[in-house]
């Protein structure tokens, strides 16, 4: 009743593991991959980086905010970590990418032959040069989905921020360039201040809120999309309960990616397939039966 | 976060300080705070009583942290993590340098418990041991025989009957641990300890993943206690 196909991967449910969210070691991604649908690992770009300095990542009452600033030990050391995914991982492997031009992007794709797809980062907001630097430009975004394109036979997701005027131009631009799927949305702007100390409270001063916060924002770009697109939309942003999984099914996404919810649980997504199993079989109807159904009538 | 005000500031030696703090942070032994020290970085820090950080200056942030004075505000995440699990009759803490810190809040909460506490402490020379004075019944190991048992912990742990002890815990370096790991699983003993962990952490609230260990769990929140024989070392 849980399973879904998407662009071609076989998923034994719609839930997804974020990007960036225990994704920098094979091994929790293996662990995580017994349950979850799909993993998206940590993104990476072509050299090592740093990422910011500590505090990256601050919690609140409504989520989280974080600027990790896009850390990676490059690609050729993260593509031997991501090896061992080949023979222990349990469900389909994306590899999430993250670059400032588009032939940078092309290049990666060919050290990943464990991928069963890729994820391009077009939408981090807080890193320079990269993420949603890249991702605001409609030109720019159909001109790195098709470079990456050229690059793989494999399926090629662009991941989108809600930081746009306008998020459907750039679905529609990636679309023109060939993707195989939006996913929508990476987090959106935000801060906080300590009041004792009288400071920002991350290192960068500002960064990306996610979490439960977000959901309302992420589901409308989910409709959006979903209403002007043709190519499978992928839903994240503030999944905490199966009813929000089912909300944005509903809103038109045909799998949902899963980041700060981590914070409350590990297990997660055993709790989550387990509440939809039950859900599924009370409706009779399975899930891909709802992909987009509070579009009708 | 929270801001906490420094209180007082022991100096242990010129690399090793206690930071105490005006408050009570309810927690248990074993866990950890994310301390943000203002203008440089946000480390991970286990608690040395429930009001205090027992520190050793390895970098830059530490070096501040050991030198900071009396009134300063530090930011606060936590207590976070899985604590040790309490003890009765007699209780063996095996301590690795600055490993200490975690095993000094356990020894108090232990004997305000009524169990019976034996400490071993190993480091490298004599002026790398530290607040001694708050231990009741220990045992010292050094590297260079400045102090006590010459030879590691570990190695004067080898030398003792350690059957009567009903729990081992143990914080030091990893590969302390694995040592100790070793003599207590030749001495099926091993499903009787406990071992406080130690990662590189970034966000300390289990999301980043820079924490995980080979068997995929993160530090910061299924640690950074784990029972021994869970550890497949
Ligand atoms: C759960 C836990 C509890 C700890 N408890 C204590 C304690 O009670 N007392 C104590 O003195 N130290 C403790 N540490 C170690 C302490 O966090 C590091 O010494 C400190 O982060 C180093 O910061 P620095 O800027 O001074 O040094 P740096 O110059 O950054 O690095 C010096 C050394 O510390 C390591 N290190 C740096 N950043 C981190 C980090 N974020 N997490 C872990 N290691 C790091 C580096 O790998 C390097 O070996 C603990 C670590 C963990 C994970
Ligand atoms: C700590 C942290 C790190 C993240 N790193 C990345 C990243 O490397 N690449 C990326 O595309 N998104 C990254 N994200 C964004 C998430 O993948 C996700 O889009 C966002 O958090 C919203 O989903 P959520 O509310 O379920 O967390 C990160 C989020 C968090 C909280
Ligand atoms: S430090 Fe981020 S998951 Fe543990």
């Amino acid at each position: 009743m849980l399973e879904v196909e998407l662009c071609g991967l076989k998923m034994k449910n719609p839930l997804m593991l974020a990007s960036g969210i225990m994704g920098s070691h094979v091994s929790s991604l293996i662990r995580i991959s017994r349950h979850a649908g799909a993993v998206v690992a940590k993104s990476v770009g072509t050299e090592p980086r740093e990422g910011y300095r500590n505090p990256v990542v601050v919690n609140y009452a409504h989520g989280l905010i974080n600027a990790v600033g896009l850390s990676s030990p490059g690609v050729r050391a993260f593509a031997e970590e991501l090896e061992k995914f080949r023979a222990e991982g349990r469900s389909p492997l994306v590899v999430s990418l993250f670059a400032s031009t588009s032939e940078e992007f092309a290049s990666l794709t060919p050290h990943f032959p464990m991928a069963d797809a890729f994820e391009l980062n077009l939408s981090c907001p807080h890193a320079e040069n990269v993420g949603m630097a890249v991702g605001s430009d409609p030109e720019l975004v159909k001109e790195i989905v098709a470079e990456v394109k050229r690059s793989t036979e494999k399926p090629v997701f662009a991941k989108l921020s809600p930081n746009v005027l306008d998020v459907v131009e750039i679905g529609k631009a990636a679309e023109e360039g060939g993707v195989d799927a939006v996913v929508a949305v990476n987090t959106v702007k935000g801060m906080s201040i300590d009041i004792v100390s009288r400071k920002p409270k991350l290192s960068n001063i500002s960064g990306g809120v996610s979490g439960e916060a977000i959901k309302p924002i992420a589901l409308k770009c989910v409709w959006d999309l979903y209403k002007e697109l043709d190519v499978p939309v992928i839903g994240v942003g503030g999944i905490t309960t199966w009813k929000d999984v089912v909300e944005f099914i509903l809103a038109g996404a045909t799998a949902v990616q899963i980041g700060s919810a981590l914070f409350y649980s590990h297990r997660i997504f055993y709790s989550l397939v387990e509440s939809l199993k039950a859900y599924t079989r009370s409706t009779g109807e399975s899930l891909v039966e709802l992909v987009g159904k509070a579009h009708t009538g | 976060m929270y801001c906490v005000r420094v209180e007082k500031v022991v100096k242990h030696s010129k690399d090793v300080a206690t930071i105490v703090f005006d408050g009570i942070l309810p927690s248990y032994p074993g866990q950890f705070v994310m301390l943000n020290l203002f203008g440089y970085e946000e480390i991970p820090l286990s608690l040395s009583s429930p009001r205090s950080v027992t520190v050793k200056a390895v970098g830059e942030t530490t070096r501040a942290l050991v030198d900071i004075s009396p009134g300063a505000l530090v930011g606060i995440k936590g207590p976070m993590g899985n604590p040790f699990t309490p003890a009765e009759g007699k209780a063996l803490l095996v301590a690795g340098g600055i490993g200490i810190a975690p095993l000094l809040y356990l020894h108090d909460y232990l004997i305000a418990e009524g169990v019976e506490v034996h400490v071993f402490y190993g480091a490298r020379n004599a002026d790398e041991i530290v607040c001694l004075e708050r231990l009741k019944s220990y045992e010292v190991a050094t590297d260079d025989g400045s102090a006590g048992f010459h030879g590691n912990v570990v190695e004067l742990a080898a030398t003792k009957d350690l059957s009567s002890y009903r729990k081992i815990y143990a914080c030091g370096p990893e590969p302390m641990l694995k040592a100790l790991y070793k003599l207590l699983n030749e001495r099926e003993l091993l499903n009787r300890a406990e071992f406080s962990l130690e990662r590189y952490m970034k966000c300390g609230i289990g999301v980043c993943g820079s924490c995980v260990l080979e068997n995929g769990l993160r530090v910061c929140v299924e640690g950074p206690v784990f029972s021994a024989a869970k550890l497949e070392w």
